[in-house]
């Protein structure tokens, strides 16, 4: 009797423990993420960032409890390095597609998004794109493809409108230039579209002045930059040519009203902390979190305390992912039909960066803007627009 | 026999359920076909190029090109980037030879080649400078891109057969006979009625003209490309790696090559996740196999029959 008696107590348990996932789905699912970056070679500093801004926020989601309407739904990060190169991209996609990726992230570099998104388009898989300014991403009607972030013509159009209005305000003393850009598809973009409209706002461009990535010296290029004797320089180009060009042109004494750059790769707090006396006042049209929402100032001490530096490619990582996560919340799925559909719908205003609540026209987030910078006692501090300014343009700067 | 073996292998990929697997195959066809082409010239002809992405670029700007500026059918890309890459490679090999460049002095010629191209192409609207060319989306096979990962691999699979049938042609014929008879004592040959700068032009041609082809595959798989992709030095190394690794001169060699170099790549990707460690783990495979095998993986076996041999 006793024994049949444990038997059918114990088959009990053994069905009351079978049928448990099954009530009220008690065990979630989990959601994959692929994170697509660069992580070693040329641009595996900035691939880096985008990676840890993601992890970090696929950290908070599960922390917060997942995927709520899916039951509390985790997130697992699939990471991927691209080396720069778009073929390992691709491949990357295909993998992690096959692992079940019901979203990507990444690639820091134009050149990987492009092919990273249309290879994730090859199985309609949400595609948020982190960093990669070029327009192309969005405007070529791929309709897995997401960019919450702005896009190279917005923060070209919005550069030269904050310039504008930075040197009116000072009383207009910058009335001619020079372009320096590096001569691959990032730096190119860019100056074209500066060059167009620089005289629209009242300034003379001299000459342009592009250069190989990477260029070690950059004394010739100052040299014809101290000939031409413009007020302002303008700098598009990565981390180490940045940093160079800049000291090169203290060194040389080169007299400037202002340097301005467009997503100058170099323009950071690292740079601000390690040379501050060429950092100061040097002024960056760049993408950066809104410095008057605390939980932005939070998330900084966050990151510094971690690594002991922050760039704006940390919010960017972080919110690609929080963008994806808030689709598939409003969804209640991961299906990729239902995700497109609400990334499509999205309007998130839970971010502290300076854009409003998401707007997507065609996949670009049309409330994206990015923000004038300056360094300012070896700080980043925005100066533009006035919404998010947390500090007085120093402009012209003071005779050296 | 051989043969049997080699299809059989070559076919597997169809079978695969998984694309990165076929991806992975294709991507490992690919790199042995522009190993195959640099051997035309390389191996077999004694040209050491380090400059190869010179003709990659050409066809991969060619079939760019011409159908996003003159709405060609990219289909044409492949005949119009194997013309324009052979002239190319006859241009560069007319100009050399007749200057009697050799050896390291010609190695130094193609990469400054190569390098000029880089610059033209990043500073002339033509090819869209620094922009690069952005090849619009449209998955079709008659618009020469596919979906599925295996039709890429046979245009792939076909090219390296069509290269490697040179690459024996060379071994069996005349030409061949000339041209190696110049990379063994240029002088002697000379000296015996072969015409030294038409036989190199014309092994270079061929080779540029294959290589170019392997851009035009290569643009509209990726449907990006911008001038270091195209003729970035990164591109003319890997072409050399794989040959020298799997035994240059040799029909074998560059098959050999990627494979084994693919495979070190892609094992050390999935399984290592320390970033950067898998690129040195590559680094050493190749310091190890080049100290090791002068000869290339093909040599290996004669290496290992001399020292039988010697015991």
């Amino acid at each position: 009797m006793t024994t049949a008696r444990l038997t059918r107590r114990t088959a009990l348990a053994a069905a009351a423990t079978l049928a448990m996932p099954r009530i009220g789905g008690a065990q979630p699912a989990m959601i994959k993420l692929g994170l697509i970056h660069p992580v070693t070679g040329a641009l595996a500093g900035a691939g880096g960032r985008c990676r840890m801004g993601g992890q970090l926020a696929i950290e908070d989601i599960n922390a917060a409890g997942g995927i709520k309407s899916m039951g509390g739904a985790k997130l697992e990060a699939l990471l991927g390095d691209a080396q720069g190169r778009p073929e390992i991209a691709t491949q990357l996609v295909d993998q992690m597609a096959e692992a079940g990726a019901a979203g990507f992230t990444g690639c820091f570099a134009s050149a990987l998004g492009l092919a990273a998104t249309q290879a994730a388009a090859k199985y309609n898989i949400p595609f948020s794109i982190d960093s990669g300014i070029a327009d192309a991403i969005t405007t070529r009607g791929l309709k897995n493809t997401f960019r919450f972030f702005p896009n190279n013509t917005t923060a070209t159009n919005d550069a030269m409108a904050a310039l504008d209005a930075l040197n009116k305000k000072a009383g207009s003393p910058a009335k001619t230039a020079v372009i320096v850009h590096e001569d691959s598809e990032f730096g190119t973009n860019s100056v074209k579209l500066q060059a167009a409209m620089l005289p629209k706002i009242g300034i003379e461009v001299k000459a342009m002045l592009p250069h190989a990535t990477p260029t070690r010296d950059f004394t010739n290029i100052v040299l014809r930059i101290k000939a031409e004797k413009p007020d302002i320089v303008l700098i598009s180009n990565y981390e180490n040519e940045y940093v160079l060009l800049a000291r090169t042109l203290v060194q040389q004494r080169v007299d400037l009203v202002s340097t301005f750059s467009i997503s100058g790769g170099g323009f950071n707090l690292k740079f601000a902390k390690e040379a501050p006396t060429v950092a100061e006042n040097m002024i960056d049209f760049n993408h950066w979190h809104n410095p008057k929402d605390p939980r932005a100032l939070a998330f900084r001490k966050r990151v510094e305390t971690a690594t002991g530096f922050y760039s704006w490619e940390h919010p960017f990582g972080y919110f690609a992912v929080k963008l994806l996560a808030d689709a598939w919340e409003r969804a209640g799925s991961a299906d990729k039909e239902k995700s497109i559909a609400a990334l499509n719908a999205s309007t998130m205003s839970d971010h502290f960066m300076p854009y409003g609540a998401t707007a997507f026209t065609n996949g670009q987030n049309s409330g994206a803007h990015p923000v004038a910078l300056q360094i300012q006692k070896g700080d980043m501090t925005v100066i533009w627009p006035d919404a998010f300014a947390d500090a007085q343009a120093v402009f012209p700067r003071p005779k050296a | 026999m051989k043969w049997l073996a080699l299809a059989i292998l070559a076919a597997i990929p169809f079978a695969l359920p998984s694309q990165s697997l076929v991806n992975i195959a294709m991507l490992t066809a690919f790199s042995a076909f522009l190993g195959q082409c640099w051997n035309i010239a390389g191996g077999f002809g004694g040209l050491t190029s380090f400059g190869h992405a010179v003709f990659f670029g050409t066809g991969a700007y060619t079939g760019a090109i011409l159908q996003t500026r003159y709405g060609l059918n990219p289909w044409l890309g492949l005949p119009a980037g194997f013309l324009l890459g052979a002239a190319v490679g006859a241009g560069i090999g007319a100009a050399s030879f007749r200057a009697g460049l050799r050896g390291s002095y010609f190695a130094l010629v193609t990469l400054a080649f190569a390098e000029v191209f880089r610059v033209l192409s990043n500073s002339t609207d033509f090819t869209r400078g620094g922009l690069g060319i952005n090849i619009p989306l449209n998955l079709s096979w008659q618009n020469f891109q596919f979906a599925d990962r295996r039709a890429t691999y046979a245009v792939v699979l076909a090219l390296l057969v069509l290269a490697t049938a040179a690459a024996t042609w060379l071994t069996r014929s005349r030409f061949g006979a000339r041209l190696a008879a110049l990379r063994e004592n240029e002088d002697a040959a000379s000296a015996l009625g072969v015409d030294l700068v038409q036989t190199k032009t014309l092994a270079l041609a061929l080779s540029g003209g294959l290589t170019a082809m392997a851009g035009v595959v290569y643009a509209q798989t990726y449907l990006y490309i911008d001038p270091t992709i195209a003729f970035g030095s990164e591109r003319s190394v890997e072409m050399l790696l794989v040959a020298m690794i799997g035994g240059a001169g040799t029909v074998w060699g560059p098959l050999l090559g990627a494979v084994v170099l693919h495979l070190v790549a892609d094992i050390s990707r999935n399984f290592i996740t320390t970033p950067g460690f898998a690129p040195m783990l590559y680094g050493v495979v190749l310091l190890l196999i080049i100290a090791l095998l002068p000869q290339g993986l093909a040599g290996l076996w004669a290496t290992l029959r001399e020292r039988i041999r010697r015991a």
